[in-house]
């Protein structure tokens, strides 16, 4: 089978505010093929969000490695790294995340700017996506002027503008109505039909991870369960 | 400029001005003492100043006694002395101590048809009307801050000892001495002299005097490639009973005179750097650290050490170059409204010269940037997940 992305021993210690070890992630093993939809799920403090992390070398590792296709990106330097970030993977957070001081378009066209695509070529991508989210009538509009609902569909727009072919998705509901959870869900599924891009969703909804071909459970920093639906 | 710039940096805007508008007001009374000071060197630089033996009846830059025409002539003798111009110099209060002369109202008494001697000085930059001319009498030229005080144009009427003079020029605001000088015909000051000095008034009318007599000292004019110091003392060694400057020495004792001024004038210019530059760099950088959860997010997305640096210092430069300017203008105001105040009592606090201004734009630039890129490499060296953690 092949994959887009390999995790291979993932581990993770915090540092707790005595100065002490607080492991977060022992050992974890992952492979993610393309198209796939995995849902990674667990209670409070099991890990989740810090494996999202540093799957998307937001975080970095303590022990283990990280693989894109054939490429070890966990041994990349911070730099090189950087272009991984932009050009391969795309991220919506629970808290959308969106630049303030940004109007939604401008969020959104935030995601081509650091991979060097030129402003006049994303546009109409930005636009047609915005469109697509129904959020286009708020391009003009500032993250404080908009829903929870709407921000999170800019920030949806912003994570998959430079097709992505891996989009990590931490609780992307988790401040949202049914509503706007069902379009935000919905728009990450398509993803994987459409464009073939794999999602790894962390979420605590039942409805959100039956969606999902594959199930990751967490417990405690390790890996309890790896279940196909 | 929205793209640039984010919304909530207008406080920071704020806060870069007020900071730079304090090193600019700081700065500007700095200045403004320099003018002063640096004016009376130049001054005394300029000329060879002569006086009578004796001390008291005169005034001016030289103490000393009468210095009658015999001695001006044998002065105009010595070898490389190129001109010698007889003056009254007069205080115009004659209550006021003569302690501190730069600052005292003087009138000053010169033959208009005689070139000024003073090298620094050979004409004084006449703002409103014009300069004494060979035969005037009854007519003054008077300093900026003279004019200012009394609210004298060319045309107004000036009393000085009970004699009415036409005020016929105004100068330009020099920052020294001649900011304070009623400038008016020789003989004219020599009339001031003997109807305030009773003294005077009987040793002229005991006979053996004449007008010309009548000078409280002279300013002395050196021929080109003369050295002035070795000039005044050839003077001092050829012409007997005669009080003579040397320029060199006079210049190090009004710099010793100003020692306190220009400690405090350091001790400003530290102050305004200090107090501005940490206000600017403080500013600067609370609002980099303020915004640390954006580069977190830009981090994630994509954006290298490279970018962030260059999108904060363009920032920094958009904030610190409008704010310096905005500080500059606020401070430019309140100086002049200070000014506007302080005028009436014939003082100027503050001088906004160009290096100043130039310096201080140039100044919280260079600050802002320096502050914005230590700001990143800080923020830089966090993971994209822990600025945003930080951020939160």
């Amino acid at each position: 089978m092949s994959v887009i992305v390999r995790a291979i021993g993932l581990s993770k210690t915090f540092r707790g505010p005595d100065g002490g070890p607080i492991p977060v992630l022992e050992g974890v093993d992952v492979a993610v093929g393309p198209g796939e939809f995995v849902a990674v799920a667990g209670a409070s403090g099991s890990g989740k969000s810090t494996l999202l992390n540093l799957l998307g070398l937001l975080e970095p590792l303590d022990a283990g490695e990280i693989w894109f296709d054939e490429t070890r990106v966990s041994a990349l330097t911070r730099r090189a790294q950087c272009p991984v970030r932009g050009r391969s993977i795309g991220y919506v957070f629970q808290s959308f995340l969106l630049i303030s001081g940004l109007t939604a378009l401008e969020n959104v066209l935030l995601a081509a700017r650091y991979v060097g695509r030129p402003r006049r070529e994303a546009l109409p991508q930005a636009r047609a996506l915005m469109e697509r989210l129904g959020v286009a009538h708020r391009s003009d509009h500032y993250p404080p002027q908009l829903s929870g609902g709407e921000q999170q569909r800019v920030a949806y727009c912003r994570a998959v503008l430079n097709a992505p072919p891996l989009v990590l998705a931490d609780e992307p509901t988790g401040n949202l109505d049914e509503g706007h959870a069902a379009v935000i869900l919905a728009a990450l599924r398509s993803l994987c039909h459409e464009r073939g891009a794999s999602v790894i969703l962390v979420t605590h909804r039942a409805d959100a991870a039956a969606l999902a071909d594959r199930t990751l459970r967490l417990r405690a920093g390790r890996l309890e369960t790896d279940r196909v639906r | 400029m929205r793209r640039l710039l984010p919304r909530n940096y207008v406080f920071t805007i704020l806060g870069i001005a007020v900071g730079v508008a304090g090193l600019v007001a700081l700065g500007a009374m700095a200045e403004r003492i320099t003018r002063f000071i640096d004016g009376g060197d130049r001054f005394v630089l300029g000329q060879i100043s002569v006086a009578g033996e004796g001390m008291g009846m005169g005034t001016g830059f030289t103490a000393g006694g009468l210095l009658r025409a015999a001695k001006i002539a044998e002065i105009a003798r010595v070898p490389g002395v190129a001109a010698v111009q007889p003056q009254v110099m007069l205080p115009l209060n004659p209550s006021t101590s003569q302690f501190l002369t730069l600052t005292q109202e003087l009138i000053l008494g010169v033959d208009p048809g005689v070139r000024m001697p003073n090298r620094e000085f050979r004409e004084l930059p006449v703002r409103e009307g014009r300069a004494l001319r060979a035969g005037d009498r009854g007519v003054a030229v008077v300093g900026a801050d003279f004019a200012g005080t009394r609210g004298l144009r060319p045309g107004s009427r000036l009393d000085l000892s009970a004699r009415t003079f036409e005020v016929v020029g105004v100068l330009d605001k020099t920052l020294t001495a001649p900011d304070r000088f009623a400038i008016v015909p020789l003989e004219d000051a020599r009339d001031l002299w003997l109807r305030r000095d009773p003294l005077l008034v009987q040793v002229f009318a005991g006979g053996g005097m004449t007008r010309a007599d009548l000078n409280t000292g002279a300013a002395v004019a050196w021929a080109d490639g003369v050295d002035p110091d070795a000039l005044a003392r050839r003077i001092q060694a050829a012409v007997s009973r005669l009080n003579v400057t040397i320029p060199g020495e006079l210049s190090r004792l009004l710099r010793q005179s100003t020692a306190f001024f220009s400690a405090l004038l350091f001790g400003i210019g530290v102050l305004g750097l200090v107090i501005g530059g940490l206000s600017l760099a403080n500013t600067v950088t609370a609002a980099v650290f303020e915004r640390i959860r954006d580069f977190g997010i830009k981090r994630a997305l994509g954006a290298t050490d490279f970018h962030l640096l260059r999108e904060i210092l363009g920032e920094a430069l958009t904030v610190s170059v409008s704010g310096g300017a905005i500080g500059i203008g606020l401070a430019m105001a309140v100086g002049a409204l200070v000014d506007a105040r302080v005028l009436r009592q014939g003082q100027q606090l503050f001088l906004f010269s160009s290096r100043l201004l130039l310096f201080a734009l140039l100044f919280s630039i260079v600050l802002g940037a320096l502050a914005a890129t230590y700001a990143t490499l800080r923020i830089v060296r966090l993971s994209p997940a822990e600025a945003i953690r930080r951020g939160a």
